[in-house]
């Protein structure tokens, strides 16, 4: 990944830089990853439960839901190594990052990213718990 | 502090009687919460008071910049792994309470369609449906499940002391399962704002030996003893409550109000919330709606007298 | 464009010279003077606004709060007649109402428009005419719902205000439409104070405030205005809903038409639930500017603080159907909501323990601030541990609709907002008025109200326990909560006797007390470094900042910026200027223009508010010619008071800083205002689209016989249509571009009848399949998104005949050309909106094997 302190020959252009260095997307990509899962959970879960009736088996829903989510976690830790590569690669998770420099920034933006791709994560493993617990609609 | 103690200790008391009272143990569902809050209860006390005393300690304390670390850590452990592990464990064990206490079926049915501001109750029985109204006796012991509907606007059917509560939605059927386990008049109570009497919206459940309740579901199930002629039927028909009210067994079958058929037999006058008493009911017809403000059935202020007399004397002798 | 800046390596400033500082200052003195006497009503200026904002919501509050006194009087004892029925139905709806809607969200806004430029350096927020008129739609929609009650018409179903209670006229009146309408005109100006922060974090940052610098209080102004932008519009296309039940009996929650009660409940609650966090975010946010200035630190975990409030923001999203447990839907369903609940305890516990860990490192200097924090602290923990429990299904299904709710929700709420507030209140009532409160009177506000506040509350819990249901007028001596509701009325008198001391304190004259020091707390954020007594142009040269807390970090600050030595010292040109700076590392982009002193604000608001209330009572004329006043005035505004083509294209923003005075596109605020606002748009419109599939999934036979669907030809040339029009704005802004104003305009107003030509196709369309909005919720839903599409279509209109005018009137020209580039940017949304309800009405139906 190219380091924002080679770039000063770079036009700082007023756009939000949406997908290369400076990105800020990836600070709601984790909690976006957990809202889609959550929403397709019960989205397939009503949907199911709406019409097959009352007290039809979960069976098929619930390793819907668990596929998902670990195919969601899969991505939130691909987000995560970008996150860390942002942040610089040390896992300091309490490192306060102060400096004035576009550096600095990057590895806060990456620091913050890692830090809810974790709470994401927990968040989807979360809902996945209902599944496994009820057995019916 | 003192004073503090004994308001506890009253609270504590007063919360241990009460025919609304959650934890009266008086349902198998109920119980099972009653488990849940006392070890949320418990758990609760234990983390406000970690939780205030740190941050008592550490306003008090003196600057300490060394210990950055270690308060970082106790962010760490503290504010995160912590509760996830709290909150995780938790919500596992509210499911497999939920699993329990729901159900499909039970060992008797009724349904409850609840009304602005009264319950219709009608019992499923293998030889027909038996309907009555703001009062619903239960079997002891023995699963009910409850088919919940309304006509008009949402209510919700809950009885505290027996377990939780269910909607009654309209256009929906929704149900709820109860398994009563001691004998009693519990309190039962719509919950959910259905504007106008909502306050006023009551019913009794009573629990009774299953032989008990056989007898009175039998009883229930017959049509009333009106006397030909009887001079308060003559009046009840001449005021026109048939047109509302049913009383099985006569010319009244009304739909919209109350079914009166055995309306003396019941403990409570105007859903659950004056005592069935003669005094009462010569109030509620004429002074209908000082008792039970907007309700739909008009007062009849002009009857009065050897009238009115009959009248209360015969619905006093639906029993 | 710009050029890359090295803000660390500008030329040094130029030698103080007292003339040319006197001389400045006088400038930017008449240039931001509010004015005087009555013609003060016209000030926009966010000192004045925020100012009136926060004395009217907490005027509000006191009404609210005396609704809640009667409350408390009636239920003091069993059988008490004091209230009536039918009067107390309306105290508690009104209470809760103006609580929520008149209190707790506006006083965020008022709080953020006071305090947030002054945080970011700032001399205004972006848009200072569009505070200024959603403040005035707060106090006349304010009014108007609070006024009900003196005519006993106020609202009385619950300020959830569950259908069909609200939506059959035969159970419900006026006070359901006041309700509907009136909150609808407030949510307008909610969603103007969430645009109006969000690109006053985004883009009105000091130079040189990187992402990583923002302080704590505006990264939760951010993410909050963010959430109202996703959770208010749901609620408005519910109102719609709503609204066109009552008053046209569309078929939308009417079971034996097809429609669904819950559908109300899921549209509120999304909007409900996220706005318990809208509410409570920003007042912690209040204790995390605090707590470092007493703490004489930083804040431990800084960026920890940061991920739960963007962590509750999304969390937030997933737990509205808590608030329905108890409505029979799946178990499954609910437990997913059960799960989220759960989960948002973590984040929302992190905050806390991040400021205890703060405390632990430092030493804590008392103050009456940090007392009502620590009280917050107290009672928020207590809430949300009950909060934990309500979370889990089978204890809510005893906790629902009882006192335990009452009380839960009200220890998060005044110990997650209104105990904050009030600490805010006394630590920023010096920045305000430059005198300081007294703390003896701070302290006994303090323990009166926390004591009144658990007398009242704590009982409560038990009361819920012993089994009162909310929502109750009266009960009996019998069912045993005398005692219990007794406690808690004598605790509300305590707690309002506290109220009333905090008041007395915070209005007491003090024309005579001394003026305060300057940053008396010592603070390290850069609200304090306001001169004393204050000016009108908030800071007197705009800082490069370069810390988290400049005022501790950067030595010398407070100097170099009274000496001018910074940018924008001046106002040469006799106009207010803001930097506009760029998202993530606030390099300078341009120097904006923005508007001063104006009644045409006011004008608007007052016409938007005669047409919400007059609707209520279905005056259909009057409504339409104030509409018209509202587009006149509003038109008026806009012509007069943006995009102003300026006199030179770039000036000298100090310390040999050049930067452009207009732009256009995404480095332009107003680009960025009418995205945000079209987000917001677009979530109100996927409501309707929710709508939809709800109704899918919950009725078997929504999908009705491919006889009674929209014809598909005609679907599909009103979206060919409706593209074209869309087309003709984008060639509109290339054209310009280029060069060519005459056909920009041409090609502008050819989009007018396309768009109505796509629109009509549609409309067709569903009266030829004999689509009755009456009969059936399919019917009715069809019309809706065809009446949504339409009044976008006829606001398209109007922005494309006002454009035009402006290509020809030479204020929008091929260089200036922000309003046209603005233009496209909304029909984008429109075209997307167009997509989406074909996609509805003509393929999914083809999809599921209808048609």
């Amino acid at each position: 990944m190219a380091r924002s302190r080679d770039r000063k020959t770079v036009p700082p252009g007023d756009a939000p830089r949406v997908i290369d260095q400076g990105s800020v997307w990836i600070l709601v990509a984790a909690p976006s990853i957990w809202a889609a899962h959550f929403l397709l959970s019960y989205w397939v879960a009503a949907i199911w439960c709406a019409k097959l009736g009352r007290g039809t088996s979960l069976a098929e829903p619930r390793w819907i839901i668990a596929g998902l989510g670990g195919l969601c976690i899969a991505a939130i830790i691909g987000l995560a190594v970008l996150a860390i590569r942002r942040y610089g690669g040390v896992f300091v998770i309490f490192e306060e990052i102060t400096e004035s420099s576009e550096r600095a920034r990057d590895r806060f933006v990456g620091h913050l990213a890692l830090l809810l791709c974790v709470l994401s994560a927990v968040a989807i493993l979360f809902t996945v718990i209902p599944g496994m617990v009820l057995g019916e609609c | 502090m003192k004073s503090l103690a004994s308001l506890a200790l009253v609270l504590f008391l007063a919360g241990c009687e009460g025919r609304h009272n959650w934890l009266a143990a008086a349902g198998e569902e109920a119980r099972s919460v009653e488990t849940l809050f006392w070890v949320l209860l418990a758990g609760a006390a234990v983390i406000w008071s970690l939780v205030i005393g740190a941050a008592t300690y550490a306003h008090r304390a003196e600057a300490k910049p060394e210990r950055e670390q270690e308060a970082r850590r106790f962010i760490l452990w503290g504010g995160v792994a912590l509760p996830v592990l709290v909150v995780g464990g938790l919500l596992v064990w509210g499911l497999l309470i939920l699993r329990d206490i729901t159900a499909d079926d039970g060992a008797l049915t009724v349904r409850v369609d609840g009304e602005r501001w009264w319950w219709r109750v009608i019992y499923d029985t293998p030889e027909g449906l038996v309907t009555t109204a703001n009062e619903i006796r239960l079997p002891l012991g023995e699963r009910a499940l409850f088919r919940l509907t309304a006509d008009d606007v949402i209510h919700s059917f809950w009885v505290p002391a027996l377990g939780g509560k269910m909607d009654m939605i309209p256009g929906r059927e929704t149900t709820l399962a109860l398994t009563p386990k001691r004998l009693g008049n519990w309190g039962g109570l719509c919950a959910e704002f259905c504007g106008g009497a909502h306050a006023l919206m009551r019913f009794d459940a009573i629990v009774m030996e299953p032989e008990d309740f056989e007898a009175w579901l039998a009883h229930e199930a017959q049509p009333a003893q009106v006397d030909e002629g009887d001079p308060g039927f003559a009046v009840f028909d001449e005021e026109g409550c048939g047109a509302c009210h049913t009383i099985r067994g006569t010319n009244a079958q009304g739909p919209v109000g109350p079914d009166l058929t055995h309306l003396a037999a019941r403990d409570k006058l105007g859903a659950g919330i004056y005592e069935m008493t003669p005094e009462t009911m010569a109030r509620w017809i004429t002074e209908t709606h000082e008792m039970k403000p907007d309700i739909d059935m008009p007062a009849y202020p002009d009857l009065q007298g050897a009238r009115l007399d009959a009248l209360v004397t015969f619905l006093m002798s639906l029993e | 464009m710009t050029q890359e800046i090295d803000l660390s390596k500008l030329p040094p400033a130029e030698p103080y010279d007292k003339a040319r500082d006197e001389a400045q200052r006088a400038r930017l003195m008449k240039v931001w003077q509010t004015p005087t006497g009555w013609r003060r009503i016209s000030a926009v200026n966010n000192s004045s606004v925020g100012k009136w904002y926060l004395l009217t919501s907490f005027a509000f509050f006191t009404f609210a709060g005396f609704l809640a006194l009667l409350i408390r009087a009636q239920l003091a004892v069993p059988n008490n007649d004091l209230l009536s029925q039918g009067l107390y139905n309306q105290l508690f709806t009104l209470h809760g109402t103006a609580m929520m809607f008149l209190f707790a969200v506006p006083i965020f806004e008022a709080v953020a428009i006071l305090i947030l430029p002054e945080i970011l350096g700032a001399r205004d927020l972006p848009f200072p005419r569009l505070s200024a008129f959603g403040y005035w739609c707060f106090l006349i929609g304010g009014i108007f719902v609070c006024g009900s009650v003196f005519f006993g018409v106020a609202p009385d179903g619950g300020w959830f205000m569950y259908a069909p209670l609200s939506s059959d006229p035969d159970y419900s009146g006026l006070g359901a439409d006041i309700w509907l309408l009136g909150l609808s005109f407030i949510e307008v100006s909610s969603i103007a104070a969430a645009v109006e922060l969000i690109v006053g974090v985004l883009k009105s940052r000091p130079p040189g405030m990187r992402l990583n610098l923002i302080p704590l209080y505006c990264w939760y102004v951010l993410v909050v205005a963010g959430m109202i932008l996703f959770a208010f519009p749901p609620l408005i296309a519910g109102d719609l809903l709503l609204e066109m039940e009552r008053a046209f009996d569309w078929a939308f929650f009417d079971p034996d038409r097809g429609g669904d009660p819950l559908l109300w409940q899921h549209l509120f609650w999304i909007f409900g639930h996220p706005e318990v966090y809208i509410i409570f975010l920003p007042s912690i946010a209040l204790i995390a500017t605090i707590l470092p200035t007493f703490a004489g630190r930083p804040m431990v975990g800084h960026s920890w603080i940061v991920l739960s409030a963007v962590g509750v923001a999304f969390l937030s999203f997933g737990l509205w159907v808590h608030h329905m447990f108890t409505t029979g839907l799946p178990e499954i369903s609910l437990s997913f909501f059960s799960a989220a609940s759960e989960a948002v305890s973590v984040p929302t516990g992190i905050q806390i323990f991040c400021f205890i860990a703060t405390m632990l490192v430092s030493k804590v200097r008392r103050s009456v601030p940090m007392l009502f924090a620590g009280g917050a602290l107290a009672i928020f923990v207590f809430g949300g541990l009950t909060g934990v429990m309500v979370a889990l299904v089978p204890f809510d299904w005893q906790a629902h609709d009882s006192y335990f709710v009452v009380a839960h929700l009200h220890y998060t709420l005044i110990g997650g907002m209104l105990f904050p507030l009030f600490a805010g209140v006394h630590y920023w009532y010096p920045f305000v008025t430059q005198k300081k409160m007294s703390d003896k009177l701070g302290r006994w506000s303090f323990w009166l109200m926390f004591g009144g506040f658990n007398l009242t509350f704590l009982p409560m819990h038990w009361t819920g326990v012993m089994g009162m249901p909310r929502r109750v007028w009266t009960y009996d001596v019998t069912d045993g909560w005398a005692v219990l509701n007794m406690v808690s009325t004598v605790g509300a008198f305590i707690f309002a006797a506290g109220f009333v001391v905090l008041a007395v304190n915070v209005l007491w004259p003090r024309g005579k007390a001394p003026l305060v020091e300057r940053n008396l707390w010592n603070a390290g954020t850069m609200e304090w470094s306001a001169e004393v007594p204050d000016k009108p142009w908030g800071v007197r040269s705009i800082p490069y900042i370069h810390t988290r807390y400049p005022l501790w970090e950067q030595k010398g600050l407070l100097g170099e910026m009274d000496r001018g030595e910074w940018f924008l010292p001046d106002a040469e040109e006799g106009k207010r200027e803001l930097i506009i700076t760029d998202i993530l590392d606030a390099r300078p982009l341009y120097v904006q223009r923005v508007g001063g002193p104006s009644y045409l604000t006011i004008g608007a608001a007052f016409c938007l508010g005669a047409v919400f209330i007059l609707a209520t009572f279905h005056l259909w004329t009057l409504t339409l010619l104030f509409g018209a006043g509202f587009a006149g005035f509003t038109l008026w505004w806009l012509w007069t008071g943006t995009a102003e083509i300026p006199e030179k294209s770039e000036k000298e923003a100090g310390r040999g800083l050049v930067l452009p005075t207009y732009a256009q596109g995404n480095s332009s605020p107003g680009w960025w205002a009418v995205f945000i606002t079209m987000t917001g748009d677009m979530t109100a419109f996927m409501g309707l689209v929710f709508s939809y599939f709800f109704y899918w999934t919950a009725l078997p036979d929504f999908l009705p016989g491919a006889a009674k669907l929209p014809g598909f030809g005609w679907l599909l040339l009103g979206l060919a249509l409706l593209l074209a029009g869309w087309a003709t704005g984008l060639l509109a802004r290339e054209r310009l571009a280029r060069g060519g104003p005459a056909q920009a305009m041409a090609l502008l107003l050819v989009g007018v009848p396309l768009g109505a030509a796509g629109v009509g196709a549609w409309c067709w369309a569903a009266w030829r399949a004999g689509l009755d909005a009456t009969e059936t919720s399919f019917d009715a839903t069809v019309w809706v998104l065809i009446l949504w599409l339409g009044l976008h279509l006829l606001l398209d209109a109007v922005m494309r005949l006002y454009v035009a005018a402006r290509i020809w009137r030479g204020r929008c020209t091929p260089r200036y050309r922000a309003d046209c580039v603005n233009l496209t940017l909304f029909t984008h949304f429109l075209a997307l909106t167009a997509v989406v309800i074909f996609a509805l009405l003509a393929l999914f139906p083809m999809l599921m094997g209808v048609a």
